[in-house]
């Protein structure tokens, strides 16, 4: 249960944005990976589950090519986008977290039932039917994260999302995310600042025009962060 | 989506004024001069307003892509004839040279596009257009510009998000009211947010808008367009 990628590139025009990554995930890993804006990493992530197509290299999930197996990929593979809104489609709760089971095509108690972990999982049970332009921001971002999780994916991979959060908000996200870890869920978190995530990451991967420059425990990772542009914790 | 792009090619240093009064002269000649010799030279002209700009046509080509379609299959569509059933190849040839037109006038516009900035535009719209109704143009060439990649860009998030859920394994119907009501939800919500905005920012109708000034490599470009335009009537 790996996501792996293999010499991975990808160029928008004549600028490369990631340049040649060799990287392997395990699951029930928590991977952080940072990096200033502009290194790659939301374009390397994409990868993950086929939102866009190597330049060169391969990339893998599980075994299976991405590019070849996009459904496979994208069940294994559940991504909560920087900006939450962009991922709803639809008004409420429970339609919007339903939407990925749909697509599998399960019966509807599967669904539902589904529906109902995944918004448990994110410490929002029984709000199924409340409008998504009446939640907060942390909640928004919560509900994002019930619908990858409803696809039951092994690897989780979250875009900066602490993005505009509060930090209650952004602790509740961080617990969410220890206990989806601590049940067996991988989780990847792209962001530039790691001051929430080192306390609960295994690993720290930087990445800084595209390669991978960084790739070592949290303990190890602190010291180098800020050589990278990456926001490390204050020293006592 | 074709949008302005910084340079100091002859294009570039023209005014505004005088890149929509050739691109009008233009459009009018091109429909004006409907055969193939016609049409040979306006593809020629197009060349030049092409390398005047420094815009790749093949680029161009690919930010009218929504139109491309429209654009060939009139051509298609006619050679098919109903009574009797069957296929009438000669019945392609004007539709066709109507497509091409169509398509040296979309690769002219946009070298517009790519050499002339939003506030440029909307102050050539408003010294073009007198008064109120000028006003209004130059507002609305402005915020379409800006607002449209905006809106476009909104549209391939939400279908990407999407597609990470597997919604691109649905139908096409589906895949249509999905994108599409999520993408009007955004659509208004960001409408919104820029209308707060331009308040917060003193929006006004009559701000102080770029200097335009005729220079000197302008008149031999808008007797250009004058001999465009006098084309039309020999």
């Amino acid at each position: 249960m790996t996501i792996r990628t293999e010499s991975l590139v990808h160029r928008y025009g004549d600028s490369v944005a990631v340049d040649g990554v060799s990287l392997a995930i395990d699951d029930s890993e928590f991977v952080v990976l940072a990096g200033a804006n502009g290194s790659g990493k939301t374009t390397l992530v994409r990868h993950f589950n086929g939102l866009v197509e190597p330049d060169a290299g391969e990339v893998s999930v599980n075994g299976r090519s991405v590019p070849e197996n996009l459904v496979a990929a994208r069940t294994a593979v559940g991504m909560v986008f920087q900006d939450p809104r962009d991922q709803f489609v639809a008004a409420t709760v429970g339609a919007d977290v339903a939407f990925g089971p749909e697509n599998l095509g399960l019966p509807r108690p599967e669904i539902d039932r589904r529906v109902s972990d995944a918004l448990d999982a994110v410490n929002m049970a029984g709000r199924d039917d409340e409008r998504m332009d009446e939640l907060s921001g942390g909640e928004q971002e919560r509900v994002a994260i019930a619908g990858a999780l409803a696809m039951r994916p092994d690897h989780l991979v979250l875009d900066e999302p602490f993005t505009g959060l509060d930090a209650p908000a952004r602790d509740a996200v961080v617990d969410r995310l220890e206990s989806l870890h601590g049940a067996g869920t991988s989780v990847v978190v792209v962001t530039h600042d790691v001051r929430d995530l080192l306390a609960v990451a295994d690993r720290v991967v930087v990445l800084s025009s595209g390669r991978v420059v960084v790739d070592e425990t949290p303990d190890a990772a602190v010291e180098q962060l800020e050589a990278h542009d990456v926001r490390a914790p204050r020293r006592c | 989506m074709l949008t302005y792009r910084p340079g100091d090619s002859l294009a570039h240093r023209l005014d505004p004024r005088t890149k929509l009064l050739v691109q009008a002269a233009f459009a009018v000649a091109a429909f004006a001069h409907t055969t193939p010799r016609g049409l040979a030279v306006f593809t020629v002209l197009t060349a030049g307003f092409l390398a005047a700009g420094r815009v790749s046509p093949v680029d161009s080509l690919r930010g009218f892509a929504p139109a491309l379609p429209f654009v060939v299959l009139a051509p298609l569509v006619s050679v098919v004839t109903v009574s009797p059933p069957g296929v009438d190849l000669g019945a392609a040839v004007d539709p066709a040279l109507a497509s091409y037109r169509v398509l040296l006038v979309l690769l002219v516009s946009a070298v517009y596009l790519r050499t002339t900035p939003v506030r440029d535009s909307r102050a050539a719209v408003e010294r073009l257009v007198p008064g109120k109704a000028g006003r209004f143009f130059g507002v609305g060439v402005a915020l379409v510009f800006r607002f449209f990649p905006v809106l476009l860009a909104d549209l391939r998030r939400v279908r990407e998000a999407s597609a990470a859920r597997l919604g691109d394994q649905r139908s096409l119907r589906d895949r249509i009211r999905i994108v599409g009501t999520a993408g009007v939800r955004r659509a208004f919500a960001r409408s919104d947010r820029l209308a707060l905005a331009l308040r917060a920012r003193c929006f006004a109708w009559n701000p102080t808008l770029p200097d335009l000034r005729f220079s000197r490599r302008d008149y031999p470009v808008l007797a250009f367009g004058l001999l465009l335009v006098a084309s039309v009537f020999v």
